[in-house]
């Protein structure tokens, strides 16, 4: 690992007080602002109307940026995103497209008023350019984030301001990735924020030097034209509604939308039990060449309306798998936004009071410069919010109102492949450099009374998009030989996770190879845990059918439709690599699902038949998985109920059981989860299981009485597609708890065997336990 | 004596408008009949007859063409009642349609849906996977045979489709639309095997790049496309029968027609035909009236319809979306922007007053419908302020004021501290608040100042609101058509429409391109055209063609329509259209926003043609005003917050003549619709019947 550089403190930015930060303001900076009482005062008419046009204004941001875009990242994957923000940087309304972003425009904004009201000065008519993780605004170097103040009679009234990931800013890698960066100096330079746009006119120079260091200048260029425009757009609308209601007024509204945001989090939190919830997770290699595994850990504690993040124990910083704490922040965000917030307006700015942080420096979610950062959003922080989900899955769950709330694991990261080269079907050849975008297909995790979507998209990007496969053909040279949706990829439960896609694309129209950069994790260790005993979706895997001859084939009538039959020598891809698709040879791609919820022997046998039918689950994992015999698309019953009577006997013969257990009256229980209840026994509760009705545990003891189970990662399903050894040098197996009375299972997980897991702790489901 | 006949058959009533060669209009309008929905066409047909005291025979004999609107296919789509129907795809690519390019899971819902990502789901597949199968064949980006159709394997997944009982196909291959020889053959091999199965291919109902949006337009064409021919051949052999002299049309999305024989092979273009028959109707009626530029607002009990009127034409689109798919048909511009006179008032957990995006629906309705529905709406506002009659809303329905009291009582009043009225006040002014920032979006973005627009305010629950939200837009006038046919305002615009007829053809590539490639698929599209327009069987005025190219910067998504003039076709007009392209981009975007160092891009080519009808149907005019207008009564309504009730004079607008002019505060009762007229703005009756509401006080 790097040294710290000292005088790099400087550039971390870190959530403030508003009081405090105004009162650090320069006198040659005046803000506009409100007091409570004007706050208190603004009547529920105006106030509606206001939020209405605030939206409104937002949205038109959005479209702006969006339509002008020129990067097909944006353009068909919708990976950006904007806000606006009141004079101190809270954020006041959001959009719907990145959400891990929302966790880092506030930080640029309050570093921008610490160190840059004097020296350049912050004045009507500027905008701000800037990509640096650790000052914020976005989370790794590819987020660019333009952002201006705004202005009212001479006073700062807010900010505006627009992100989006630029598909190359330089660094030695492809794509501004370089899987062997061993510090942030092998990436995209980190550029603190500069003013880009000075009294209303762009500045030639300073984009110049933006422009200049990027594989792609001219995309950078309209990009940063449509970010600007997008930010213009903004301050027209915001100045009308000014101009029509009064600034104290708007300004008012502004505030009480963050407040009522914040109370309403509250009041939420306030009604659901109060505890402590742990999740652990892994990103499996950190760079190329490492076969190491990377631990975030989090424990999340709940008292009374308020939540505190705790990740202590995670792992040092360590080769590009790290992010800053933007990227920790909006990890959080990703999650909490839908899962806590999804019937609540988006006004962060208040939703981001109800949590703090707690992480150690120089930890892969909270990484210390110079660390590399590139992988930031997709390995670490996406990685943080899948934990921090998983908490607050653990907590709704016991909410019955809140179950529609709930929702296992989505797909663990992005799978990124750029791919760079030469098209050579035009008259004049021209280079290319994007990334595939087509792995935005990810499964969703099951909930208590849903199945996962299929193919439904990424969890941190709730309007993310795949381009039709034309327009990558389109645009790039290469021919796709499929793209489709892979049955058994959604984790078995009884509600099954969404599936995932795999796609293989072959050069076509270049005779040169395409170079390829990959990244990924979840190939060793599943990422996409189930809930309630689920099981977790597939691990991700690539491959590249090495001197393969599909040119050949194509033009002899053959249309391969697997690895197999395109020929050549599979050759396996590891997390992180650098290599070339070759023209004849195929690259796949087969990225995550969705984790499961319940037990899957507890699925109805009718929804696994229509699964079987819809080709969701192979009619072989439907038995294996699910015990579930379909023939023609129908249920056998008869042999379906064998069938599961025999998983059944093989868990309770696979592990010592011990003797007979007691088993206890259910009348009154209280849901914990799909399988737990808890029983009130004179002064303290018990715990059982709600389908056999055996006692598993009571407040008195810390720990519940679950068989545990360990074997091959086989035993989780064909899902899990790779063994761990190709990948890490530590061992992984498949880890199982279930009820020693029924055998439901109660936790599922491919986890390596030091994993120190959370599932028999009493105090997870009673909050007064002892442990 | 010649006539032109327009029929609207909507889910409830059929529609009819009448117009003959020396001016004249008779409306009619009858229950529909489903499923044969023929019945009801003949039905209100008798009822036209009956006015101009001739039999249907009489009528038709003389009858230049019959103009036909449905909602039966798109309200088939909607509740997803259609037939099974097979899907043939490119090897590889079968998927395409399930996973949707993951934006299936959001495209059509509201802001709060959006944002409610663990409610949202894809359950809205089109067809079973065992319905959809792959052929192996493969063409590319440049229309090159990669990999030949494997014909056998195609005889062999007709045959499965055929056990399963399947009666139309659809196929959409990949590339199909720069090479659709594989599609073509497969309808061969198809027709060899089963001549009765209807086959739809994506090179021709939908030649657009995009496999996704062309896979679901062609599958939803083939869903509606036999029931279409089915009912459009009872009703022709019917009319025929009949002695219907001229051909019966159907209308389409864009706003034209096509002749009926033709239009079960481009089923899916006339979906969306009663949605934007009001636009055509404010087309024409702003034609008569000389507004040139017209914000058109429907606003039904459900629903709140926007389309936008500039220089004449309406705004067009290139897509919408249906059952969260997009579908690509050429069509006029319709935005939803709201749920109409149903929206209901809540109070939320911060103490908030918000309005929508919740509906109370037909069922069971406004509080005061009185049919079980207890959240109060914006109607039962309306009806606490007095601007509605408590007694009957259209001559049918009894409003009962105290359920609407209630309701806001104890949802909206109670919760912030308020008197009903003033709860109802609130209600009623955050809606119009809403309806105008909705509204400013839909011209704004469209890239025009308002301010430049007359709005034309129908649908039931429309000219209570309509002056308010034109305040909050910046329009000085509004108009509401009344008159003959108000109450079948979308029939009146299918009975003056002229027939309209668009091709287009994706055809990407970098600018600059040889002129020979634009002009080769302008030609083609253009014959296209014309040819389509001498099936239709009429004799028109004169033929109008344009041409348009969509173009963007390099790999932008979002596409601007650049209209490319007559003329042939050279690198100095395509640097012309280019040029245009830059300007409207600036306009929408904003000055200094394009980049054309990154290059331009033409992606699909359009050619829209227009036969001209020798026909221009005239309303009858009302009679002149000879004094001032009476009011019929007064009651005290609650239009302004701060002021309360004040008592409002009420006119009856059936004695209402040309000429008349009501200062606002007033009320006008119509037996269809109720207006306000606020404070500070005058009501004009002109010599047609409708109302004009004009600004006589700055911010009214």
């Amino acid at each position: 690992m790097t040294m710290a550089v000292p005088g790099s403190e400087r550039f971390s930015s870190r959530p403030i007080d508003p009081a405090t930060l105004a009162a650090q303001l320069p006198a040659s900076l005046p803000v506009h602002t409100v007091t409570q009482e004007q706050i208190d005062a603004v009547d529920p008419l105006t106030y509606e109307v206001i939020r209405h046009r605030l939206w409104s204004v937002t949205d038109e941001m959005g479209e702006a940026l969006k339509r002008m875009s020129g990067s097909p990242i944006v353009t068909d994957a919708n990976d950006f995103d904007f806000a606006v923000s009141d004079e101190l940087g809270q954020e006041v309304q959001v959009g719907l497209y990145n959400t891990m972003l929302v966790g880092a425009v506030d930080l640029a904004i309050y570093w921008t008023l610490q160190h840059r009201a004097t020296n350049p000065g912050i004045a009507e008519g500027d905008m701000f350019l800037t990509n640096d993780p650790w000052v914020g605004g976005g989370l790794h170097q590819n987020d660019a984030m333009v952002y201006q103040p705004v202005f009212w009679e001479g006073e700062l009234f807010g900010w505006t301001s627009a992100i989006a990931h630029q598909p190359d800013l330089g660094g030695v890698g492809l794509g501004s990735f370089s899987p062997a960066a061993q510090d942030v100096f092998s990436e995209s330079l980190p550029t603190p924020p500069i003013k880009v746009v000075r009294d209303g006119v762009l500045q030639e120079d300073v984009a110049d030097v933006w422009v200049r260091r990027s594989r792609v200048p001219m995309m950078i260029g309209l990009d940063l034209r449509a970010k600007i425009g997008s930010n213009t757009v903004g301050r027209d609308r915001l100045l009308a509604v000014i101009e029509q209601y009064g600034a104290d007024t708007v300004k008012a509204v502004m505030k009480r939308m963050m407040s009522d945001a914040e109370s309403r989090l509250r009041g939420k939190l306030t009604d659901l039990p109060d505890g402590t919830w742990r999740a652990t997770g892994y990103q499996d290699q950190s760079h190329s060449g490492d076969r190491g595994l990377h631990k975030i850990t989090v424990e999340m504690r709940k008292a009374g309306d308020h939540l505190t993040f705790d990740f202590t124990g995670t792992d040092p910083q360590s080769g590009v798998v790290n992010c800053t704490y933007a990227g920790m922040r909006g990890g959080v965000m990703l999650a909490l936004l839908p899962i806590l917030a999804g019937d609540i307006p988006w006004s962060a700015g208040g939703l981001m009071r109800c949590f703090d942080l707690v992480a150690e420096e120089g930890t892969i979610n909270n990484a210390s410069f110079p660390a590399a950062v590139g992988r930031g959003p997709i390995g670490p922080a996406w990685l943080t919010g899948n934990l921090v989900a998983e908490c607050l899955s653990q907590m709704l769950d016991q909410a019955p109102e809140l179950d529609a709330h709930v929702q296992s694991a989505c797909c663990g990261t992005w799978d990124t492949a750029v791919i760079a080269g030469l098209d050579q079907r035009g008259a004049v050849p021209t280079p290319f450099l994007s990334i595939l975008m087509d792995p935005m297909a990810g499964g969703y995790g099951a909930q208590p009374q849903a199945d996962g979507m299929d193919t439904g998209g990424l969890f941190c990007i709730p309007m993310g998009r795949v381009p039709d496969v034309e327009m990558t053909e389109f645009l790039y040279p290469v021919l796709a030989l499929w793209r489709r949706e892979e049955p058994d990829s959604g984790g078995p439960g009884r509600r099954r996770g969404g599936v995932s896609a795999s796609m293989a694309v072959t050069p076509h129209g270049t005779s040169f190879p395409i170079g390829l950069v990959l990244a990924s994790n979840g190939k060793a260790v599943s990422q996409n845990n189930g809930l309630a005993g689920g099981y977790p979706g597939n691990t991700g895997v690539e491959y590249i059918a090495r001197g393969a001859e599909v040119t050949t084939m194509l033009g002899a009538g053959r249309l391969p439709a697997d690895l197999a039959e395109v020929g050549g020598a599979a050759e396996l891809q590891p997390c992180y690599g650098e290599t070339y698709v070759a023209p004849g040879e195929v690259f796949t791609m087969f990225w995550q699902g969705g984790g499961g919820y319940g037990d899957p022997l507890t699925r109805e046998p009718e929804d696994v038949a229509r699964d079987v039918r819809e080709e969701k689950v192979t009619a072989a994992a439907a038995e294996q998985a699910y015990g579930v015999v379909v023939s023609n698309g129908t249920v056998d019953p008869g042999a379906t109920e064998s069938r599961r009577r025999e998983l059944r006997d093989a868990r309770r013969s696979r592990a010592d059981v011990g003797g007979e257990r007691e088993t206890i009256d259910l009348t009154g229980a209280r849901r914990l989860d799909d399988n737990l209840v808890a029983v009130r026994r004179g002064g303290a509760e018990q715990v059982a299981c709600v389908h056999c009705a055996t006692l598993l545990g009571s407040g008195a003891v810390g720990e519940l009485d679950l068989v545990r189970y360990e074997g091959p990662v086989s035993d989780a399903g064909p899902q899990v597609v790779d063994d761990a050894g190709s990948y890490v040098d530590g061992a992984v197996h498949f880890r199982q708890y279930c009820c020693p009375g029924c055998a439901v299972a109660v936790s599922t997980a491919v986890v390596p065997v030091d994993h120190v897991d959370d599932v028999t702790r009493t105090s997870r489901v009673l909050a007064d336990a002892r442990s | 004596m010649a006539f032109v006949i327009g029929v609207d058959v909507g889910g409830t009533f059929t529609d009819a408008v009448l117009d003959d060669d020396s001016g004249s209009v008779i409306a009619a309008k009858a229950p529909s009949t489903p499923p044969d929905y023929s019945r009801g066409v003949l039905d209100v047909l008798e009822l036209l007859a009956e006015q101009l005291g001739r039999s249907v025979e009489e009528m038709l004999a003389d009858t230049h063409h019959i103009a036909h609107g449905t909602t039966s296919s798109l309200n088939a789509l909607v509740q997803r009642a259609v037939p099974d129907v097979g899907f043939l795809t490119t090897k590889g690519h079968r998927d395409s349609i399930f996973i949707m390019n993951v934006e299936g899971r959001y495209l059509g819902r509201s802001p709060h849906e959006l944002q409610h990502v663990l409610a949202q789901d894809k359950d809205h597949y089109l067809l079973p996977k065992r319905h959809a199968l792959e052929v192996t064949e493969r063409v590319d980006r440049d229309g090159n045979v990669v990999v030949a159709l494997d014909e056998d394997e195609v005889r062999d997944r007709v045959a499965t489709l055929r056990s399963e009982g399947i009666r139309a196909i659809a196929v959409s291959l990949l590339w199909a639309f720069r090479n659709p020889v594989h599609e073509r053959r497969i309808r061969e091999i198809v027709a060899e095997i089963d001549p009765d199965i209807y086959v739809a291919l994506s090179s021709e109902v939908s030649p657009r790049i995009r496999e996704f949006a062309r896979n679901s337009t062609t599958i939803m064409s083939t869903q509606v496309g036999p029931g279409l021919r089915d009912y459009l051949a009872t009703l022709e052999s019917s009319l025929e029968q009949k002695g219907l002299a001229g051909p019966l049309l159907v209308m389409q999305s864009n706003g034209g027609a096509v002749a009926a024989g033709e239009a079960p092979q481009q089923a899916i273009s006339t979906v969306g035909s009663v949605l934007t028959g009001g636009v055509v109707g404010s087309v024409q009626l702003g034609q008569k009236l000389g507004h040139r530029n017209i914000i058109s607002t429907d606003v039904g009990g459900t629903t709140f319809l926007v389309g936008l009127i500039v220089d004449g034409e309406p705004e067009r689109d290139t897509t919408t979306v249906i059952n969260h798919h997009p579908i690509n048909v050429p069509t006029l511009k319709v935005h939803a922007i709201g749920s109409g006179g149903g929206a209901i008032a809540w109070v939320d957990a911060g103490g908030n007053l918000r309005i929508g995006p919740h509906s109370a629906q037909a069922v069971p309705g406004p509080a005061c419908y009185d049919q079980g529905g207890t959240e109060p709406t914006n109607t039962d506002a309306n009806l606490v302020l007095g601007i509605l009659p408590t007694g009957l809303l259209g001559g049918r329905k009894a409003l009962d004021v105290e359920r609407a009291r209630e309701a806001i009582k104890t949802k909206v009043a109670d919760p912030l501290g308020l008197s009903v009225e003033d709860a109802a006040a609130a209600v009623h002014a955050a809606q119009n608040a809403q309806t105008g920032d909705l509204l400013r979006k839909s011209v704004v973005e469209a890239g025009h100042d308002p301010r430049e627009f007359v709005l034309y305010a129908f649908g039931g629950s429309g000219p209570a609101f309509c002056a308010k939200y034109a305040t909050h837009l910046g329009v000085d006038e509004v108009v509401v058509p009344l008159g003959p046919v108000a109450s079948a305002f979308s029939a009146y615009g299918l009975a003056a429409s002229d027939i309209a007829l668009a091709q287009e053809l994706s055809d990407p590539a970098q600018l600059p391109v040889d002129a020979v490639r634009p002009e080769k698929n302008f030609a083609q599209l253009e014959d296209q055209v014309r040819q389509g327009l001498d099936r239709q069987g009429l004799a028109f005025d004169r033929v109008e063609i344009v041409r348009e190219i969509d173009m963007r910067y390099a790999m932008q998504l979002a596409e601007v329509t650049v209209p490319v003039p007559d003329g042939p076709l050279d690198e100095a007009a395509l640097d012309t259209a280019a040029q245009r392209f830059e300007q409207r981009y600036a306009d929408l975007y904003g000055q200094g926003t394009g980049f054309s160092a990154a290059g331009i891009q033409a992606i699909t080519y359009r050619v829209r043609g227009r036969g001209v009808l020798p026909f221009s149907p005239e309303l009858p005019p009302l009679d002149r005003a000879t004094g001032d207008p009476e009011a019929r009564t007064s009651r005290p309504v609650y239009l302004e917050i701060g002021q309360g009730f004040v008592d409002t004079p009420i006119y009856d607008y059936t004695t209402l003549r040309a000429g008349h002019v009501i200062a606002g505060p007033a009320v006008i009762e119509v037996p269809t619709t109720t207006v306000v007229v606020p404070d500070g703005r005058t009501g004009t009756v002109d010599e047609l019947g409708n109302l004009h509401i004009t600004r006589t006080r700055n911010g009214a």
